[in-house]
């Protein structure tokens, strides 16, 4: 099967072209800028876009606008090219990259999505950092929280911190209806917060 | 065949439109009733319902228009004024839907979108002309010398006329969007019962924060029994206000270039005591007063598409240049 696989949830774009499990192409860019890389991915790959078999997002948690930018992009393709669509969590990915290590996405706000047998948002004090490795754009920003705690966070330029797109390619399981994967927020808008 | 997409705001919207400037299909799926309970367009959740509904809004104006994606030929998607988040979901979806058919790209101004609602078949209306452009993001007048060239004359300092109607609105406790709350009331009042100054400012600009402070002291004068007994004439009063101020203006700046045309554009071009006052100006069609996909295809017929694959790192604006 011909996957493009991308994920937009983080500041660090990543993509992937994957075939039959070969990866035949990584990138990483800007949320904005990752379509120039799958372009560039199919070009070098010899590929056309109507060969596409398949395609698979990065569903967050991450930046709410940068997620969606992920999904709109999954959804128009599918319907163009009439393929079908799977989404993998962005931590999910982060873990896949860095075996045993716990996934930690910057949610702003002083707060960190992670992945600690279920996704969840919380400040980083609380997560059970003592005895762990800690990967993702998280675990670097909150680094001194984290080793004050007994947490171990590789150094911030090891490329496990970032999500890379050919993990997201090797997770995918189910391809289907496009709508059918739905973004990862964690959070309520505010707005609503206000009402509840 | 332009495929259009709209996201700048609380509505999604696809269109089919031809070069010719025929509507094949016009779809906007409004978020209004999502927003009404805040009193306004509160953003993450506007962007969210983008996500939900775009590519279901597209795929029926391909299927009202009797189409599909292999005859659409262009790209045209709302760039920016408006809400970052939920531009970004409209640009991201139109990038990848041309990139996966190598079509030209063009990005279109809303403000822009909004005159060329005036372009569209079956009665386009044609520059020069001096148009109002009345929404609940923007108000300004422009002067239009040609399809694709316009310069502003005039804008508001504060509140775009169209918040002023909803905050109008929520001070009376009526409905959200305020616009067709007032103008349903106002019909039933009063439009002399109150008197509420609009604020002179100099050149052709506006400014609307002013009157709607006079509303608010207005209504805190009076008892909630009377303001249920006068609440039609404050609305009547305060519509007056407002469009007053519109058409003073719009006059003024036909008079001073000499434009002998004037067109509204926009959602409160909808207003009807506005369109009543103006009766000699062009108003946009209703079903195109409020934002939609038909008037981005539209505007996009005199835009430079960018082409395949010089959009692909296309990014949005929250505001004009
Ligand atoms: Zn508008």
């Amino acid at each position: 099967m011909l996957t493009i696989a991308f994920d937009t949830a983080t500041d660090v774009a990543t993509s992937a072209l994957v075939w039959d499990g070969e990866v035949l192409g990584e990138l990483r860019s800007r949320p904005v800028g990752v379509l120039e890389d799958v372009d560039a991915l199919l070009r070098r790959g010899g590929v056309r876009a109507t060969q596409l078999e398949g395609i698979v997002v990065g569903t967050g948690p991450g930046s709410f606008t940068g997620v969606r930018m992920g999904l709109a992009y999954a959804r128009a393709l599918s319907l163009s090219l009439g393929v079908p669509v799977a989404g993998v969590s962005t931590l999910a990915a982060l873990a896949a990259g860095s075996p045993g290590a716990l996934p930690v996405v910057d949610a702003r706000r002083g707060e960190v999505f992670v992945l600690d047998g279920e996704a969840l948002v919380c400040r980083p004090e609380d997560v059970a950092a003592s005895g762990r490795l800690l990967v993702g754009n998280g675990a670097v920003r909150y680094r001194v929280t984290f080793e004050e705690h007994g947490g171990e966070v590789a150094p911030d330029e090891d490329e496990a911190h970032l999500p890379r797109a050919r993990f997201h390619a090797q997770l995918a399981q189910r391809f289907g209806a496009a709508e059918d994967v739905e973004p990862i927020y964690l959070r309520i808008p505010d707005a609503r917060k206000a009402r509840t | 065949m332009i495929l259009g997409i709209e996201t700048s705001c609380d509505e999604t919207a696809a269109a089919i439109v031809t070069r010719a400037g025929e509507i094949g299909s016009n779809v906007v799926a409004s978020q209004a009733e999502l927003h009404a309970e805040f009193g306004g367009v509160v953003p993450e959740i506007a962007s969210r319902r983008h996500l939900e509904l775009v590519l279901p809004v597209v795929r029926r104006a391909l299927d009202d228009a009797g189409t599909s994606l292999d005859e659409v030929e262009l790209v045209a998607v709302t760039r920016g004024p408006g809400l970052v988040g939920a531009l970004l979901v409209g640009v991201s979806a139109a990038k990848a839907l041309a990139w996966s058919r190598r079509l030209p790209l063009a990005p279109v101004d809303h403000l822009d979108g909004h005159v060329a609602s005036l372009y569209l078949e079956p009665h386009p209306f044609e520059p020069p002309f001096v148009c109002l452009l009345a929404s609940g993001g923007h108000t300004s007048l422009l002067d239009v010398r040609s399809h694709s060239s316009t310069r502003v004359l005039g804008r508001t300092l504060d509140d775009a006329v169209g918040e002023a109607f909803d905050k109008g609105a929520r001070l009376l406790g009526l409905g959200y969007p305020g616009g067709a709350a007032i103008d349903a009331l106002a019909r039933e009042g009063d439009p002399g019962a109150f008197e509420f100054p609009v604020a002179r400012v100099p050149g052709l600009d506006f400014s609307f924060s002013g009157v709607k402070t006079s509303l608010l002291y207005a209504v805190r004068k009076l008892s909630a029994e009377e303001l249920d007994r006068r609440r039609a004439d404050l609305a009547a009063s305060y519509q007056r206000a407002l469009v007053r101020a519109l058409v003073e203006r719009t006059e003024a700046a036909a008079e001073l270039i000499g434009a002998e045309r004037v067109a509204v554009v926009g959602g409160v071009a909808a207003n009807s005591e506005l369109r009543a006052s103006l009766p000699w100006a062009r108003a946009a069609p209703l079903p195109l007063c409020t934002d939609n996909a038909a008037m981005i295809a539209s505007a996009a017929r005199w835009v430079e598409a960018l082409p395949y694959p010089r959009y692909l790192a296309l990014d949005a604006y929250a505001s004009a240049a």
